[in-house]
Formats: structure tokens, C-alpha cells, sequence
């Protein structure tokens, strides 16, 4: 036989080898690419839970003040992309997310372009921000739909 | 071929097929878990082991100590199936993260208790809720509570208050005073006020 039956096992042993280690490494991280993005800065509990309603209620003018609670208060804050992608932001302009500073604070609901690093993990986009190169400002203003969401975002008026 | 030809090819793929059924059964985390339901968007309950990491030095390498000591967002790699599993939330109702939490356990192996949610057929993952941390295998669960001691320990002048934490944060208020409850200034937030009288 030319090619013999330990051959054969040994072929089967590497492709078997191949699958595993195809299974094991499958989620992995990817380098880095390099991007610009466009989109708003929310706050990522609120939008992926869905604990304070549908997605188009917890961005924008409407979640302004719980966005800034939950920046403040060390959720992970994200970029929203007008097609629908979020970016979980690791570092804004070398400062980390969670430092308490005033830059992550200043930029909630704002729609921002930011250059920066994008790596996947496991399905999740991460991006390491490197500059925001514009800054619009919130340009969603649907408190004119849903007013402040949750509703004790906002002050009660006084009689 | 030879009939032990045939047989070790018959291993070798059932070997794999059991390799690639094992990361799918290894979905269902929820066994064993005394986590508290909410009513989430696609939550399920979800206790499992892991690694407690920092994010950033995991996929950039840009590592710093101890996690960065609460400035960092961290996660955990899911012994089961390698997965790096983001956390968004701890235990408690006032808007508080997870990094409080997990940085005791930096690089260390824990078991946590907690809720796996969001969308995964649209986003292809979910995030986690920490409700219940270990040291892997320890006795005692220690609740993922520990964000707010953590604000008080970085803002000992408001520490103490009327009101959550939330109302007396100097940040959020700086915020506010500059540009109002919905970001766009007071005339706004004055134009939604009257609309309510």
C-alpha cells in the first residue's frame, strides 16, 4: 500500500488536530484596524437590557440625564452607529472609561466621529479611541416623544 | 480501506463533531443559578467560572496595574468555552457598573452568579449582569454591591447626603448645570417644563 494505514492516521490525527484547535482559537481576538466611526455615545445597560424601555427611548435628548448617571456610575459606555453597531469604548484619547474625569461625561448622547482602533471579541465591537475629530452635539431630540426617560430624570415642576 | 482505517476515521470524526456540540451545549449556563430575573431583554440566568480581566490589556496589551483599579471596563473569560464575556452591571438599582465588583479579583479565577442579556440573534452576543461573586470554589458568595462604597471613597464631600448618589454626583451636576436634564440648555428643559403645567 503506497500510502500506508499510519499514514493515514497520522493525516487524520493533524486534521483532527486542525478542527479542535479551529474550535478552541474561534473566539479569539482579532488585531487591530484602524477606523473612523460616526455615531452617538450611549449608555450600553440601558440600550442592551432594555430596563428602561425599547432602544429608541434610551438614547438621545430623552435618556440625556440617565446617560450621565450611567457614565458616572461606571457603566460601560458605547458608540451607536446609524447602522445599528455598537462599539464598546475602551479608552477615550488615552484616558480610561471609567477614570473620574470630565471627558466622557461631556460627550454623552452626543454624536461624535471618533478615529480610532476596532477589535472584535466574541461578537462584541471594542474600540480604543484615539481622537474625536467632530463633535455635533445631541442631535436626537426625542424627548419630544417620550420625555425624560426614566421619568425621574427630570424634575418634577413645582406648583 | 481497512476495517481500524475506518474506525479511526469514524473517531476522529466524532471526536470533532463532540468538540463543536460541546461549545453549543456550553451556552446553557443557567443550571445551579439563584440569580434574581428582571425581565430583561433575552435574559437568562447565568452562573459559570472564569478569569476576571481588563479589557483593554487582554485585546491591546496595553496593561497597567490591578486593572486599573476601577477605571477600566473588565470582563470575564468563561472558562467553558474561552469567551470574553463583557459586564455592564453589578447587583445594585442605581445605575452602578460591575468594575468595583470584579477588580478584587483581577486575574484572578471566580465563579459568578448573574444574568446573561440583550439581543443575541441581532447583535451575535450578550452582555452580563454580576449579581454573585467567588474566588473560584470558595464557600461564600459575596453579592455585587460593592459600587456605591467605591463612589463614596472617590467623593469623600458628598459622600454623605440627601438623596442617591446620582443627585449629589459633582460630575453629573456639572453636567446639568451646563447643559440641562436633555443636553440642550435650560430653554429647553424650560420648553418641556411649561408643556407639563
Amino acid at each position: 500500500m503506497a500510502f500506508g494505514r499510519n499514514k493515514i492516521l497520522a493525516v487524520l490525527a493533524v486534521v483532527a488536530g486542525a478542527v479542535m484547535l479551529s474550535a478552541a482559537t474561534a473566539n479569539a481576538a482579532t488585531s487591530a484596524k484602524a477606523v473612523e466611526i460616526r455615531g452617538e455615545v450611549i449608555d450600553t445597560w440601558c440600550y442592551f437590557s432594555g430596563v428602561m424601555g425599547g432602544e429608541d427611548a434610551v438614547v438621545g435628548t430623552a435618556h440625556h440625564t440617565c446617560a450621565l448617571w450611567c457614565a458616572a456610575g461606571g457603566i460601560p459606555v458605547g458608540v451607536l452607529t446609524e447602522d445599528g453597531d455598537v462599539y464598546m469604548v475602551l479608552k477615550i484619547e488615552g484616558e480610561d472609561p471609567l477614570a473620574q474625569s470630565d471627558a466622557v461625561m461631556e460627550i454623552q448622547s452626543d454624536v461624535i466621529t471618533a478615529k480610532g482602533l476596532h477589535y472584535v471579541r466574541d461578537g462584541v465591537n471594542y474600540l480604543v479611541v484615539e481622537e474625536v475629530v467632530a463633535n455635533d452635539g445631541i442631535t436626537n431630540t426625542n424627548h419630544l416623544d417620550y420625555g425624560p426617560v426614566p421619568p425621574n430624570s427630570f424634575p418634577k415642576p413645582k406648583n | 480501506m481497512k476495517t481500524r482505517t475506518r474506525q479511526a476515521i469514524g473517531l476522529v470524526l466524532g471526536a470533532s463533531a463532540l468538540a463543536f456540540a460541546s461549545a453549543s451545549l456550553a451556552e446553557d449556563f443557567s443550571s445551579g443559578s439563584q440569580a434574581k430575573e428582571f425581565g430583561l431583554t433575552e435574559e437568562t440566568k447565568a452562573m459559570f467560572s472564569g478569569k476576571v480581566v481588563d479589557i483593554a490589556c487582554e485585546l491591546t496589551g496595553d496593561c497597567v496595574d490591578a486593572c486599573g483599579n476601577g477605571n477600566r471596563n473588565l470582563g470575564i473569560i468563561r472558562d467553558a468555552d474561552n469567551k470574553l464575556v463583557m459586564v455592564l452591571k453589578n447587583a445594585q438599582f442605581a445605575f452602578n457598573g460591575p468594575a468595583y465588583d470584579l477588580v478584587a479579583f483581577c486575574n484572578k479565577e471566580v465563579d459568578v452568579d448573574g444574568l446573561m442579556v440583550g439581543d443575541p440573534e441581532y447583535y451575535n452576543t450578550q452582555f452580563y449582569m454580576v449579581q454573585f461573586i467567588r474566588e473560584k470554589g470558595a464557600a461564600q458568595w459575596t453579592k455585587a454591591n460593592r459600587w456605591t462604597a467605591g463612589w463614596k471613597a472617590r467623593n469623600p464631600d458628598v459622600a454623605e447626603g440627601k438623596g442617591p448618589w446620582y443627585r449629589r454626583d459633582l460630575r453629573v451636576q456639572k453636567q446639568i448645570d451646563a447643559d440641562g436634564y436633555f443636553g440642550l440648555g435650560e430653554k429647553v428643559d424650560a420648553e418641556y417644563r411649561n408643556s407639563l403645567q
